[in-house]
């Protein structure tokens, strides 16, 4: 038995998430039926609960979940790219051509499936992957512009015959060559089922110079 | 009975666990990805009710997959991945407070303004669906009245009550991903409950 109200309502919290043993939980029990004060404590408990479940859920925002993907990608790829650097600097240095740079546009690149205006698809692991591929990279066209040092983030939407059908940049700064360089370049577009369809692909273009 | 039951269906079973946990440590992207679309939502809602602030969580939201993608090698199974990356998210939640208590107490007139608004514009969408405006104008006005009273609570209480109501994590989660014992969880349970249940317990009756 309880001394007062005050003691039975220390084991609401616990009574309701059925923390309290066998004991405590008939104690509170039988203490309601007598303590129309503690029913009404309790109801009010319960709806402040029920309450904060209605709260809407917060779901990521699409251009924040690209970014996260954006993020992620560029993080697993540097440590490729830094041995992609040292292999080219050891495979030109025996040419031994002074004042001489080799450019190499070194290209990270991810599919990102979705359908015009839906969140990205790769995002949910919902989606079978093997029944839907994105778009991928056949051949960038060989032509030189300048990144800038922090490199060019692009999503690029590709039609179902692999032509780019628009692209927006998500960082850098975006030049005539780029435009360029996306005109003429092929990709083989994204499939659903076998099927080619339009998909969208994420480029990361970085230019790595190379001394002689 | 058991009410602290877990209802999180929708993450992977443990089984699985380990080897998604081996491949993330082996560097996969799939595996990466795999991890963001499970975890991207539940954790920028953790992130966004505790700090009550939408643009707030999506900074401190990449500065904990930030955390993720380093620390991964480090992870060893001590706790599920869940509580492992609410631990992170947690954390971050923290280390950004102290930057933001000080803007939000600079921007707080603008900020209440911006919030006033949302609801309203939020009100006007939802009373176009339905056909009795008066009741989605009480039920937008509740939430509002929730958000506020929460958003009010020390935040350590806050921590506790939207691990535990609104992300249904048990009282064994909780502490794992705050690292204090159960016994804390459950009187900083109590007493946020309390202090909700006071102030709103009159309005929802
Ligand atoms: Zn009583």
């Amino acid at each position: 038995m309880f001394e007062s109200c005050l003691e039975v309502r220390q084991l609401f919290s616990d009574y309701v998430d059925g923390q309290c043993d066998r004991e405590a939980s008939a104690a509170v029990r039988f203490h309601l039926r007598y303590c129309e004060a503690c029913r009404a404590a309790l109801d009010s408990l319960q709806a402040v609960r029920a309450e904060l479940k209605l709260l809407p859920h917060r779901r990521v925002p699409e251009d924040l979940a690209l970014r996260l993907r954006v993020q992620l990608s560029q993080r697993l790829h540097r440590n490729l790219l830094e041995r992609l650097r040292v292999r080219i600097e050891n495979a030109i240095e025996p040419l031994l051509v002074p004042a001489s740079t080799a450019v190499l546009t070194a290209v990270i690149c991810f599919g990102v499936l979705m359908a015009s205006g839906s969140p990205p698809r790769a995002n949910t692991p919902d989606v079978p992957l093997q029944l839907a591929t994105p778009p991928r990279v056949e051949a960038l066209a060989p032509i030189d512009f300048n990144t800038g040092d922090q490199g060019l983030t692009l999503l690029t939407h590709i039609d179902a015959s692999g032509r780019v059908l628009d692209y927006k940049v998500l960082s850098g700064q975006p030049s005539p060559g780029l435009a360029q360089m996306m005109l003429f370049s092929l990709f083989h577009p994204a499939t659903l089922f076998g099927k080619p369809t339009e998909g969208r692909i994420v480029l990361s273009l970085r230019r790595i110079t190379v001394r002689g | 009975m058991d009410l602290a039951v877990d209802r999180t269906q929708s993450l992977p079973a443990v089984a699985s666990e380990a080897s998604l946990v081996a491949e993330l440590q082996a560097g996969s992207e799939d595996a990466f990805a795999y991890l963001l679309g499970v975890y991207q939502n539940p954790v920028f809602n953790l992130i966004s009710h505790i700090l009550g602030n939408d643009s707030e969580a999506a900074d401190v939201l990449q500065e904990v997959f930030v955390k993720v993608f380093k620390g991964i090698r480090h992870f060893h199974g001590q706790s599920s991945l869940k509580t492992w990356i609410y631990r992170i998210a947690l954390h971050e939640i923290s280390n950004h407070r102290r930057g933001w208590l000080r803007r939000r107490l600079r921007e707080t007139a603008s900020f209440d303004h911006e919030s006033h608004e949302e609801t309203a514009a939020s009100w006007r969408e939802q009373a176009g669906r339905t056909a009795n405006p008066y009741q989605v104008l009480e039920q937008a006005e509740r939430q509002d009245l929730v958000k506020r009273a929460l958003a009010d609570l020390p935040p350590v209480f806050r921590a506790v009550v939207v691990l535990r109501e609104i992300e249904d994590l048990s009282y064994r989660e909780i502490a794992e991903v705050l690292g204090i014992p159960e016994g804390t969880v459950k009187s900083r349970l109590l007493r946020g409950r309390e202090m909700l249940r006071r102030r709103l317990g009159s309005i929802l009756g």
